[in-house]
């Protein structure tokens, strides 16, 4: 006989003031199987636990039910209560009378009637419980990490640092993102690269880093703790461990006119080439669309100059398969281009570009060798207009959300031009200046106070061609909205920052969540930033939410402590929530047919094939088989099994349908 | 029907089937019935008329019938299909059956692979009669409450006999749902949800994966049109999910597959 307690909680007012707790108590009483009811103010409190393992120990109970709040707040609480009392943590079950009753409801009679319907409906149900077992499942504990750019780098170190392997995967040829094509940094205006490149020998160097560069995901199966990861290395064209990186096939490579994605368009680059001069690793790739050799079949010169005949023109695609048990996705941004904007030209002017593309005019290492020209004729320009806003918090024409770090960067770039042209004239159009971070807003005002840089409130409705200048038309708002009008030499463009154009594809072939505007979702957006919703898959930097270098770098830590806490444990322990396929006497042996049309249905392909055999190892039937350690208990298989052959431990169709009749 | 009958006669004297499932004169002129002929000199009790509905295919699963080895099966177009479908859903092994198509004219052709019942299969005609169509098209006509109540009169008739479900090459379940009683989805009563409840279930449990060869309608000794509720559901899993059950060994069931040029309208 069962002998089940019910435990109702007051949840202070926010149960008790619409519910009338005693009476649900009293009524759960006398249902059929129940030997305890009580009704307490805070049941999740130490005394309210105490009564719950108080009951369980004296009245002997195979059975709790606790009517409170929603068991994703206080499950784990109850259960462990049980648990300390020496009662299977499932055979605890909540009924939620917070979020599905008081806090819908009216005080009325009713309230109370319908909280008494879903405290019998639960006692029905435990009644049934069976003791589960949390179910143990082994860690690989190798990493994989998305992305080489500062996310990555910072996850990849991070997490090698802490003695475990790590796989590096980088699309590019070399690793460095986004913040290699930087000048400087806000707000301190170092060296991007200077403080990025030694990041990035460190992961070359690493013991514990294995890199694959000019590599993408090909497929990524399994589960927490036990990914299965299929890797395509890219045909580079060279033999790597040959290869030394003297840079002799560069030069003499007859192809030099092929726009740099690295100097974001801006220079030149031949069609074997290295992305950068740092680039990691130094090893350079060949373009096959625009290799002569590849389009006619006839020039090979680089074989001719290579010292160690490094070249291997017919290297194909390699795929390699790695264990890992997390994931961290760091797979960056993109920022829109100067064309998605009709009135500023549709991309037609020359010496209208992103910020980015500003960002290598003025570094270094860019085509102008850190000297600020305009694209069109190399002049030195004597008026820039920057344009804070183009695309982002413009729901009518663009995107609806702020891309965090343009307010930021328009400050710098206004800066680093009025430092190299001491006579130029930079003016910024803005609509706000959200500069929240440390040392961020002091940046801003120096770029206004100290640099002189003039900062117009409005917006920029037109930009087009008259000799020679660019006539920006604006309003600013902060004088009557009076009409401005500009002839700039160059206009950069704070264009928004978006996901990856790929982001999507990615994100389904990771069954990870995404968002209307394709960032990765993470799995709570205040308490678990770093998570997806899919277990063992971290995310990190700006895949996820625009953000900036320090806000990255940070979440990149985030992730890979989440990474080492995982691995610091040998085996995981799971709730034994999951779907099993029924066995019965011979014959049968189980009412599975092996149709095995759950096998597709099933999102985590935990669904296997089980062959029955006889004593001398004859096969007798071929029925499906869950494991375990994927199936994520979703009940998608069970719903689907025609026979009903798969169950769902804990929440069993006989307990389902003891639930409905209870009703 | 003599040619049918020498390719039997052949293919047993040749050992290369143990048993060639055909259809042999029934009780009565206008019947046919089902017929394991084993040795080469029963062939002649083979017969081939438009009385030759009944899908053999029903039979496969059956242990005893896995017992005799390999089969030769007479064959229609909807028989050819279910094949297929059964190779999908993993219950027919290739080469365990020498399928034996009966075409209009009384030519026979014999398929001993899944793959050349794949390559006829495509290449026969489709769709339904037209006197199927006209009735279909009358029953989807009706306003929303008269469809219903059309389809309540009609599984109130029901006896729950299940001959629908023993006719059917697809409701090979070693236990059916109707069976499972912990707990007891569908009660066993013939009283009119019951009726409705394991019809509507039958016909779910057949989306995507009807052969649409009727075998339902002919058993029901009440007369209910399953062929057609089945035939609506098959069009449905088509039009929306580009379902073609029993076309192809591969399983594509689309029940439960999502591909990401999956129509949604019904969603929104």
């Amino acid at each position: 006989m069962p002998r089940i307690g019910v435990f109702i909680c007051h949840c202070g007012e926010n149960i008790g003031a619409t519910v009338d707790a005693a009476a649900v108590a009293k009524a759960a009483g006398e249902l059929p199987g129940v030997v305890h009811a009580v009704d307490y103010k805070y049941m999740c409190s130490d005394p309210g636990q105490n009564l719950i393992k108080e009951a369980i120990r004296e009245k002997k109970l195979t059975g709790v039910v606790v009517g409170a709040c929603s068991p994703r707040m206080h499950e784990p609480t109850f259960r462990r209560a049980c648990a300390e009392a020496g009662l299977n943590a499932f055979l605890c079950e909540m009924a939620n009378l917070r979020e599905h009753c008081s806090w819908v409801h009216e005080k009325l009679p009713e309230t109370t009637e319908k909280a008494i319907d879903l405290v019998r409906v639960m006692v029905e149900k435990v009644k049934r419980n069976r003791p589960l077992f949390p179910i143990n499942v082994p860690i690989t504990k190798t990493a994989l990490v998305l992305g080489g750019g500062i996310a990555g780098i910072q996850a990849a170190l991070d997490i090698a640092n802490a003695g475990h392997p790590v796989v590096l995967v980088e699309r590019e040829a070399s690793i460095g993102g986004h913040m290699a094509q930087l000048s400087e940094t806000f707000p301190t205006l170092d060296c991007s690269q200077c403080i990025l490149t030694p990041r990035m020998v460190e992961v070359a160097q690493h013991p514990n880093i294995r890199l694959y560069t000019y590599s993408e995901l090909e497929s990524l199966e399994g589960f927490i703790g036990n990914f299965k990861a299929v890797i395509r290395k890219k045909a580079r064209g060279i033999d790597e461990a040959t290869c030394t990186g003297c840079g002799a096939c560069i030069q003499k490579c007859p192809t030099k006119k092929i726009p740099s994605e690295f100097n974001a368009h801006l220079g030149h680059r031949t069609a074997i080439y290295v992305p950068f001069p740092q680039a990691v690793p130094n090893k350079p790739v060949i373009d096959r669309a625009h290799c002569t050799y590849y389009r006619t079949g006839k020039c090979k010169l680089c074989e001719r100059v290579c010292p160690t005949k490094a070249l291997r023109y017919d290297q194909e695609d390699l795929l390699v398969e790695v264990a890992v048990g997390a994931v961290v996705v760091a797979t960056g941004y993109e920022v829109k281009g100067t064309d998605f904007f009709p009135e500023y030209g549709y991309g037609r002017y020359k010496d209208v570009i992103t910020g980015l593309q500003f960002e290598r005019l003025a570094s270094a290492s860019g085509p102008t060798l850190g000297a600020i020209r305009r694209p069109s004729d190399g002049q030195v320009p004597e008026t820039v207009v920057f344009i804070a806003c183009a695309g982002s918090r413009d729901p009518a024409k663009g995107l609806h959300y702020c891309s965090k770090i343009c307010c930021m960067y328009t400050a710098k770039h206004a800066m680093l031009y009025k430092h190299k042209v001491h006579h130029g004239r930079p003016y910024v159009f803005y609509m706000d200046i959200r500069a929240g971070g440390k040392m961020y807003e002091e940046f801003v005002r120096r770029a206004i106070e100290e640099d002189q840089v003039s900062y117009i409130r409005g917006r920029v409705s037109r930009i087009y061609e008259k000799n020679g200048k660019l006539i920006v038309k604006g309003v600013d708002t902060l004088l009557n909205s009076r009409p401005v009008e500009i002839a700039a030499d160059l206009v950069v463009l704070a264009t928004a920052m978006v996901p990856q154009p790929d982001a999507e594809a990615l994100a389904q072939k990771m069954k990870i969540s995404y968002d209307g505007d394709r960032f990765l979702n993470e799995a709570h957006p205040k308490l678990r930033p770093v998570e997806m919703n899919t277990a063992g898959i971290f995310v990190a930097g700006a895949c996820q939410a625009p953000k900036d270098i320090p806000e990255t770098v940070a979440q990149a830590s985030g992730a890979a402590s989440k990474v080492i806490g995982l691995f610091s444990k040998d085996e995981l322990s799971r709730e034994p929530v999951v779907a099993v396929v029924n066995r019965t006497a011979p014959p049968l042996f189980s009412t599975c047919v092996g149709c095995f049309l759950c096998e597709t249905a099933c999102p985590y392909q935990a669904i296997e094939r089980e062959e029955i055999k006889d004593r001398n190892g004859n096969v007798l039937k071929t029925v499906a088989r869950v494991n375990q350690g994927v199936c994520q208990g979703c009940g998608t298989c069970v719903a689907l099994c025609r026979s009903k052959s798969i169950d769902l431990q804990g929440f069993t169709n006989e307990q389902v349908f003891a639930e409905l009749v209870a009703l | 029907m003599e040619a049918l009958r020498q390719r039997a006669r052949e293919l047993l004297a040749a050992g290369t089937v143990q048993a060639v499932l055909g259809y042999a004169a029934g009780s009565e002129p206008d019947r046919a019935r089902p017929c394991f002929v084993r040795t080469a000199a029963e062939a002649d009790g083979l017969i081939w008329n438009e009385h030759c509905r009944q899908n053999l295919a029903t039979y496969l699963q059956k242990p005893e019938v896995r017992a005799l080895g390999r089969l030769a099966l007479v064959a229609r177009r909807s028989t050819l299909r279910a094949l297929l479908q059964l190779a999908a859903e993993n219950q027919l092994a290739d080469g365990r059956v020498v399928a034996l198509f009966v075409a209009d004219d009384g030519a026979v052709t014999e398929l001993p692979t899944l793959a050349a019942i794949e390559e006829l299969v495509a290449r026969l005609p489709r769709g339904l009669s037209d006197a199927d169509r006209q009735e279909l098209d009358r029953i989807a006509a009706l306003p929303l409450g008269e469809r219903q109540a059309y389809w309540a009169g009609e599984f109130a008739r029901c006896i729950k006999c299940y001959a629908c479900r023993a006719a059917c090459p697809l409701c090979y379940c070693a236990r059916c749902i109707t069976e499972a009683n912990q707990p007891q989805w569908i009660p066993v009563s013939s009283d009119p949800l019951g009726n409705l409840e394991w019809n509507i279930a039958r016909a779910m449990h057949l989306a995507g994966r009807c052969v649409d060869c009727g075998s339902c309608s002919d058993a029901c000794p009440e007369g209910i049109r399953l062929d057609l509720l089945n035939h609506v559901l098959a069009e449905e899993a088509r039009t929306q999910f580009g379902a073609e059950p029993g076309y192809s060994v591969r399983k594509d069931y689309a029940l439960a597959s999502f591909k990401p040029d999956d129509k949604q309208e019904y969603i929104r």
